[in-house]
């Protein structure tokens, strides 16, 4: 398979004390709470043979999520209500109906929709392929991106007229830790290296 | 039957229907396709364009295939006309754009594609089959269909509106709502002579197809 297809799994991550030299170029932010300490994080990615650039988590979640388009909650809501409405409508189709999803393909599909809200992304636009899955949707000019949701995968494409820029594959059971998929989703969307934040090697550091 | 392959240079047609490819009264581009699993294949259904040689046989073709799909629901009891199908034109592609999937950067897991003239059963000559081979290579099919969905629309010209004459009333028609793929209108190239050679080939081949074939599957 070519290299635009990765399939993002559990990536080593280090957690660096705070008083180690960064890269040239680098830029320290102040930590996001007063009394945290500031954590850098080196991701190693899919093709990495040699580490990727170091940067002060601060700065990775204050780059990742730069794109975001300013949205209020309320509208947010009200936008992932009217999403929860279509995936309902869809699930309840007629039994012979060819657009019909399966129950587990509603489920993770409520499930990856609340998590997009929670990481404030804008509502998608909805399609399905049929029973076994739902495709999520979001463009702009000249970009797509596509999140097909199965029940036990999730699949990220993101494309230009031109051709495919990216494709991530994530397993469904991921989902029970959607920090590792959702900033990874937003990094690849940025053509930035993937980048997920073990929560086990965060701990060590308390 | 034998399957007769489609060449390279020659144009396909993709018809929308109302409601299928809009979201509510918006067209929504990814719905324009809609890939049905074979095994390892994905297919899916277009016109070839030596069997639909003008604008108004290819209207033609989506107008019945509106008015069959109403048919349908109507014999099945469940016709409602809020969910009325409407035919509201059709995108172009060539049989090459289709081919270029297998080779396509980021789509590995295609093993080949390919579009063949396969006459439906209802008799409609213009019918082709697209259709697409997967490698078991146990990535996941539904994230492989998105895939192939947004470079088909990649591929495609258009839109070539339309409204039938039995959807005259219908207003506003959904026909306006279509957009334009990145690749911009489809321009008909051909000469005049083409053309008419092309018309002329047709009105041969369907009587060809309708005296003998059609017999033999009676």
């Amino acid at each position: 398979m070519s290299a635009a297809s990765n399939r993002v799994r559990l990536q080593t991550l280090v957690v660096l004390d705070s008083g180690l030299e960064l890269p040239d170029g680098a830029l320290l932010s102040p930590p996001i709470a007063s009394d945290a300490q500031p954590h850098r994080l080196f991701a190693l990615s899919a093709d990495s043979s040699s580490a990727t650039t170091t940067k002060p988590e601060s700065q990775i979640l204050r780059t990742t999520f730069s794109s975001v388009p300013i949205v209020s909650n309320s509208e947010l809501r009200e936008e992932y209500q009217e999403l929860g409405v279509a995936l309902g409508e869809l699930l309840a189709m007629d039994a012979g109906d060819e657009w019909r999803i399966e129950k587990p393909v509603y489920y993770v599909a409520c499930h990856v929709a609340a998590e997009l809200m929670d990481y404030q992304y804008p509502a998608p636009e909805v399609f399905t392929h049929g029973p076994k899955s739902v495709v999520f949707n979001w463009s702009n000019e000249s970009t797509n991106l596509y999140l097909t949701v199965s029940a036990d995968t999730l699949s990220a494409l993101i494309s230009t007229p031109q051709r495919i820029q990216r494709r991530i594959e994530f397993p469904t059971k991921q989902l029970f830790d959607p920090g590792l998929i959702f900033p990874a989703l937003r990094s690849a969307q940025l053509e930035q290296p993937v980048v997920s934040i073990d929560k086990a090697a965060s701990d060590l550091d308390d | 039957m034998r399957y007769r392959r489609i060449p390279d240079g020659d144009n396909l047609f993709r018809h929308s229907v109302y409601p299928v490819s809009f979201k509510g009264p918006r067209f929504q581009s990814a719905k324009l396709w809609r890939l049905i699993d074979d095994q390892m294949s994905v297919v899916t259904s277009v016109a070839w364009q030596r069997y639909v040689p003008t604008a108004r046989h290819v209207h033609e073709y989506g107008c019945r295939l509106a008015l069959a799909r109403n048919e349908r629901k109507r014999s099945e009891g469940k016709y409602q006309d809020s969910s009325r199908q409407i035919y509201c034109g059709a995108y172009q592609l060539s049989a090459r754009a289709v081919r270029a999937l297998a080779e396509t950067d980021g789509l590995g897991e295609i093993a080949s594609a390919n579009v063949v003239h396969r006459i439906e059963e209802n008799g409609e000559i213009a019918h082709a089959e697209l259709k697409v081979t997967l490698k078991s290579t146990g990535s996941d099919v539904e994230g492989t269909k998105t895939a192939i969905i947004d470079r088909l629309w990649n591929a495609c010209a258009g839109p070539m509106a339309h409204v039938c004459e039995c959807d005259v009333d219908v207003a506003p028609h959904p026909s306006g709502h279509l957009t334009t793929p990145p690749s911009g209108q489809y321009l008909d190239t051909r000469s005049y002579l083409s053309c008419l050679w092309f018309l002329i080939g047709f009105h041969i081949r369907s009587w060809y197809w309708r005296t003998f074939h059609r017999q033999r599957a009676l």
